[in-house]
């Protein structure tokens, strides 16, 4: 390889502190208290009495530099050119002047939507899906675009119970934060691999195919003379491991993927210990391009929600109080045999009470 | 657009409040055919209900392991555009704070070597350059080296760590965590280009128990900022809620979880040995109360989605550590690493091989004590494998 | 007693790559492993490390992933037509 100036590696991401805003640094470390001042505006004051005032929007996560010239624009003009990104894809400007929010508020609005702050559904966590993964059971995107846009006036608002975060994973992998959520989509495929007999032996290696599945189920064998692998099918999660050693076993299943729905998870400490998500409903059907029979199961949920929990109540808080049969009862979803585990530890979750409501 | 791509059902997502990543793409198609094609080969999708991508796992830039990943499209002569589309990993700063201009010179990047198309950001923090061709990766290397960026993590590695906004702009910041995320990722690059681990290991920081990274979910360790003393009061501003029309008692009183909180008048009244730091007085009246001064880090090990022995929240090791210098992070973080390295199996992250092997045996190999602030509770079978006893002779 | 050089761990991971090419992936902890046993304490994980770096950075070896990072002899695109 020739090289015309000297070869750079492990420098490591830029020092932060350049792109912190001169506010930001003067108070490091120094902040008293922050208010929401309203949906997706937050002022935090400093011990010295200095006030940084935020403005949060949305970004759809996958974003073109168009999209991000926009935004770095705007807080060039607005924001002395100053912005982050929060942990939920949203971005954040960061204003010294107060009087420059209005006028950013209202460029904003016209290309994305401001708010996710306090007792709101903010931004989604998502994953990549149909645009840019290999194994994944559904298109996480558009699931995001249009569960958000159906749910977008509680992303603006703030009248929710508690806040309420969502997050979509397109496959078992869960790159995004589905089994801590308070209400998560999961895509899920529910049928092994299918093996291409004929292609199979040209186009992978079979001891490395047989080592990438994390179950062992996938064994070598060998059909009319031909080295092959097969599946002990008991033992498939679907995961897509071995999609991704060898393309003659595809996982996809366009008849029987979809997705499946997850609810009363959480991460932050407050009030009660973090919680997994538990599942919802097994199984939805991928009707793209807006999927309606998710949007309207996500949106139940949340309506059932804001209805019945009580103040500072996240969902699994609420239904913590009431009970899963009441859940299930309220937002009428039906409760099968899938709702029961058969995994590890199983029966950690059955009822080991006669505390029941009738 | 180009008039010869029809996307009638990813037309339906044009429609609607929130923003719409199809706009926007579509915005790009023009410019670039790798984008056309890529909506060309989405709206396939969305017709035929399937994805059509394939994983490589052998493209990367000279001497990384981690950093890219290899991506193609199964459709290479229906969508030629897209026959090599891999993602480039560009390890975010700290807090993930900008200024316009550095954004400006990623984008010009990117235009220039890329598809254009980023994600803000990855689930593990990095900035995402998603979508370019095998023979671009180096020069898009070079390019983000001479501007002072370098990748980040991926497969088998130090996966590339993040951190909360921290003492940037939070008040509840019980350490610097964009100093600790910043020094921690400049001290492990070899960890976090060159593949030497099991499996993967992601580190999280959250400076309070709010945990905006989720670290306790989402991290093989999380470390996560917590106080010991008391939360400190100021009674004035208290006195300003109860004076407001909030409804104190329910909203603080009855919602905390040990009880410890009374109200005397305008005073609140904290039994601070019985706090748990759940934070939920704190966040609902953040001008009254903040967390104490005695600050430092909870550490937890073991987060993990489900693949393979299900989905694990990260467990308590350390109660409290100290966060004033960074050497005892190093070295226990170089203490876990040695242990998981000598006793892990492949693919096995360090909760599951914690799980596997036993707490007990972990924190003798490592050297820690346990105490009860690592359990829920004490084990509750009886099967002890007890290994100091006895001998008949010796007992005299 | 002399260590063994990293040029000659490098070597020798580079033989075990080889052989095991088409039929077994080796992680960085298996050629570390394997040079371990065969050398005892004239080899410390640090050699093993340099040596990594030695057959990377000189291109006779490069990284895969399969579901795990691997260390592999160089070769085309599997994917790319």
């Amino acid at each position: 390889m020739s090289t015309t100036t000297e070869r750079r590696t492990d420098i490591g991401p830029p020092h932060y502190e350049q792109f912190l805003h001169p506010l930001i640094k003067k108070n490091y470390g120094q902040w008293k208290y922050h208010e929401v001042l309203r949906p997706g505006v937050l002022s935090h004051t400093a011990e010295s009495g200095d006030v940084i005032y935020t403005v949060r929007a949305a970004s759809p996560r996958l974003i073109s530099t168009n999209f991000g010239r926009k935004l770095t624009a705007l807080a060039a003009k607005y924001a002395d050119g100053y912005l982050r990104f929060t942990s939920r894809n949203n971005v954040e400007f960061l204003l010294a002047n107060k009087d420059n929010i209005d006028p950013l508020i209202k460029e904003l609005e016209e290309f994305t939507l401001v708010g996710g702050t306090g007792r709101s559904i903010t931004n989604v966590v998502h994953t990549q899906g149909w645009v840019h993964c290999h194994s994944s059971a559904t298109d996480a995107s558009g699931l995001v675009k249009v569960v958000m846009d159906e749910l977008s006036d509680y992303f603006t608002s703030m009248k929710l119970p508690h806040k309420v975060r969502l997050a979509v994973a397109c496959c078992l992998n869960m790159c995004g934060a589905v089994h801590a959520s308070d209400i998560a989509i999961l895509g899920v495929h529910r049928t092994p691999p299918r093996i291409d007999h004929s292609t199979l032996p040209n186009l992978c290696e079979i001891p490395t195919t047989v080592a990438s599945c994390p179950n062992n189920a996938i064994r070598p064998t060998s059909i009319e003379g031909r080295s092959t692998v097969k599946v002990d099918e008991d033992k498939c999660m679907y995961c897509g491991n071995c999609y991704t050693v060898c393309p003659a076993m595809p996982l996809s299943d366009p008849l029987n993927d979809g997705v499946s729905i997850w609810v009363g998870g959480k991460i932050s400490n407050a009030r009660t210990e973090p919680m997994f998500t538990k599942l919802a409903i097994p199984y939805i059907p991928n009707n793209p391009p807006r999927w309606p029979e998710v949007t309207d199961a996500v949106k139940n949920i949340v309506e059932v929600y804001a209805k019945n929990a009580k103040p500072f109540e996240r969902v699994g808080e609420w239904i913590g109080r009431i009970g899963w049969p009441k859940f299930f009862d309220l937002t009428g979803i039906e409760f099968t045999k899938y709702h029961l585990d058969d995994f590890r530890h199983a029966g950690t979750t059955y009822k080991r009470s006669l505390q029941n409501r009738y | 657009m180009s008039d010869d791509l029809k996307t009638p059902l990813l037309d339906e997502l044009e429609k609607g409040a929130w923003p719409s990543f199809v706009k926007d793409l579509k915005s790009m198609a023009d410019k670039k055919p790798m984008v056309k094609d890529l909506l060309g080969q989405l709206e396939k999708s969305y017709a035929d209900k399937r994805g059509y991508w394939k994983h490589g796992g052998l493209v990367g830039v000279m001497g990384y392991g981690g950093g890219v990943i290899g991506r193609y499209s199964a459709l290479p002569d229906e969508f030629p555009g897209v026959s090599h589309f891999h993602t480039m990993r560009v390890n975010q700063p700290s807090g993930w704070f900008y200024t316009s201009d550095a954004l400006n010179e990623l984008f010009d990047i990117w235009d220039e070597h890329g598809s254009g198309l980023l994600n803000v950001h990855g689930s593990t923090g990095d900035l995402v350059f998603l979508g370019t061709v095998t023979d671009e990766l180096e020069p898009t290397f070079r390019a983000l080296t001479a501007k002072n960026w370098d990748l980040g993590g991926s497969g088998s590695d130090l996966r590339t760590p993040s951190c909360c906004v921290g003492p940037a702009r939070c008040e509840n910041a019980c350490y610097d965590t964009l100093a600790l995320s910043y020094d921690l990722t400049h001290n492990y690059q070899d960890e976090l280009h060159r593949p030497m681990f099991n499996y993967k290991y992601k580190i999280k920081m959250s400076g309070c128990p709010n945990d905006c990274t989720a670290a306790i979910a989402r991290s093989d360790m999380g470390i996560i900022g917590i106080w010991k003393d008391d939360i400190q009061v100021d009674q004035a501003a208290f006195a300003e809620y109860i004076d407001s029309e909030m409804d104190i008692q329910g909203s603080v009183v009855d919602k905390c979880p040990t009880g410890c909180i009374s109200v005397e008048g305008k005073e609140i009244k904290i039994d601070n040995s019985n706090c748990v730091k759940c934070m939920h007085c704190i966040n609902t009246l953040p001008k009254a109360l903040r967390v104490g001064k005695e600050r430092g880090a909870a550490i937890t090990l073991g987060a993990k989605a489900p693949i393979v022995e299900g989905a694990l929240f990260g467990s308590v090791m350390i109660p409290f550590m100290d966060m004033s210098n960074f050497e005892d992070m190093h070295d226990l973080i170089d203490r876990i690493w040695e242990f998981w390295d000598e006793h892990g199996k492949n693919r096995e992250r360090i909760g599951e091989c914690i799980e596997r092997i036993g707490l007990a045996t972990f924190l003798e190999g490592i050297g820690l004590d346990p105490v009860p602030q690592m359990v829920k509770q004490p084990r509750d079978n009886p099967y002890i494998f007890y290994e100091e006893y006895f001998e008949e002779e010796e007992e005299a | 007693m002399a260590g063994i050089s990293i040029e000659q761990i490098a070597d020798d991971m580079y033989q075990l790559v080889a052989e095991s090419a088409g039929q077994k992936k080796l992680k960085s902890t298996d050629l570390t492993k394997a040079m371990t046993s065969k050398y005892g304490d004239q080899v410390s994980k640090q050699d093993c490390k340099a040596a990594i770096k030695l057959l990377i950075d000189s291109g006779r070896c490069v990284y895969g992933y399969f579901g795990g990072s691997s260390i592999e002899l160089p070769h085309k695109e599997a994917s790319a037509n």
